[in-house]
């Protein structure tokens, strides 16, 4: 249920400050979400003052830089460092996006805040536990099912429209800023599939050559599953792939309308 | 180990994105209507009771606070009108790009404002008159 207050294990205190040495050329400033699990105290915000000369233009190339020059501790995901890993997903100045492809010079003069994706378990400072989002993932089937036998010569076939369909669906990273900027499933994470989960099995729904589109339907129609979805827009609005759920969520509600009639 | 925290949701995330203005503006907009109906109903039993009883209820509803909630509810109403017309094309799959949900908040906001300064002239001028 929506409770609009943090737990009391969660609220944040006042952190560190770290001051950058005496003739530093460019200054930013930024305001990082600590939590170390090991000390038993409540989250944090640290206060870090970083020269970015020489730095890379990315969000992300600052907290390597921090990391590797200020605080070692400083714990966070990322792999790719182009966008297409989806593991550097934060809470950058108020909206969910990837570290690596955000730049610095695009947020304003500012202090830059960074927090970890909102409502979820914190595991460590920028680490949130993605285990729900995960299963809720997986709980939609993302793979083909199929009842008959595949042709004995070649692979199941598509048309290039039919391919064209699942174009952009198909290009979720599941990065998870969609799903942890809707409301919905910040109230309702444990029965709402979110944003992400809905995309993909809308991916899976309009495959030309899956074969388990009505049990994929069955499966969603539920007040809870799929219904929690109010049309707010905040996943297509922060998408870091431009892609769509809430089309794909109106979809779907579209095509279980349409066979019941 | 500790119990997790809880990442903090409402007190980060960016409010004045057009996304949450205009989903929050259309749930307040609704409530305010849907205790406006108390009026209304008062105003219609008054009607069924009796000319007696509607004048009485005549000389509560003119009173100057309720007319100022008549003026927040025409507020009200002129936004959820727009936003509901919003929503129910949504349903049917269609304005749900980017640039096309952007453009539509925008849309229903000077429309319902327009709409508004209408029912204001109108309930100020025409519908304010006494039968």
């Amino acid at each position: 249920m929506a409770d609009f207050r943090l737990p009391a294990n969660s609220r944040i205190r006042k952190g560190n400050t770290h001051r950058a040495p005496a003739g530093a050329l460019a200054l930013r400033t930024f305001r990082i979400y600590r939590f170390d699990p090991t000390s038993g105290e409540n989250p944090r915000v640290d206060t870090f003052e970083l020269d970015i000369t020489g730095c890379g233009p990315m969000v992300l190339d600052a907290l390597i830089q921090i990391k590797g020059s200020i605080d070692s501790s400083l714990t966070f995901r990322r792999s790719c460092r182009e966008g297409i890993c989806g593991s550097c997903a934060m809470n950058i100045d108020g909206l969910n996006r990837l570290a690596c492809t955000t730049a610095m010079e695009d947020l304003g003069r500012g202090d830059i805040h960074i927090y970890p994706l909102p409502h979820m378990p914190v595991v460590k400072d920028l680490v949130p536990d993605l285990t729900n989002f995960y299963a809720q993932y997986a709980s939609v089937k993302p793979w083909l099912v199929t009842h008959t036998p595949p042709p004995p010569d070649r692979e199941r076939l598509q048309s290039k429209a039919e391919q064209e369909k699942i174009d952009r669906p198909a290009a979720c990273i599941l990065c998870a800023c969609c799903s942890t900027a809707c409301p919905s499933y910040w109230w309702n994470s444990d029965r709402f599939l979110g944003p992400a989960a809905l995309l993909a099995a809308y991916r899976w729904i309009i495959d030309s050559r899956d074969e388990a589109t009505g049990e994929r339907l069955d499966a969603l129609e539920d007040p809870f599953r799929l219904y929690r979805c109010h049309t707010i827009m905040n996943c297509t609005d922060v998408c870091p792939k431009d892609l769509n759920p809430a089309k794909a969520i109106a979809e779907i509600k579209r095509m279980l309308v349409e066979r019941t009639s | 180990m500790t119990e997790r925290p809880l990442s903090p949701h409402l007190s980060v995330y960016r409010m004045s994105r057009y996304t949450l203005l205009t989903s929050i503006l259309n749930r307040a907009t609704g409530l305010a209507l849907s205790a406006g109906l108390i009026l209304l109903v008062y105003w219609l039993v008054a009607i069924a009771s009796g000319p007696a009883a509607y004048r009485a209820a005549r000389a509560v509803l003119s009173r100057g606070e309720l007319k100022a909630v008549y003026v927040i509810l025409l507020a009200a109403f002129s936004y959820h009108f727009f936003a509901g017309i919003r929503h129910l094309i949504w349903d049917t799959g269609h304005g749900l790009e980017r640039t096309q949900s952007q453009r539509s908040a925008a849309l229903v906001a000077i429309a319902s404002i327009l709409l508004f300064i209408g029912l204001v002239w109108w309930a100020l001028h025409a519908g304010g008159r006494a039968p």
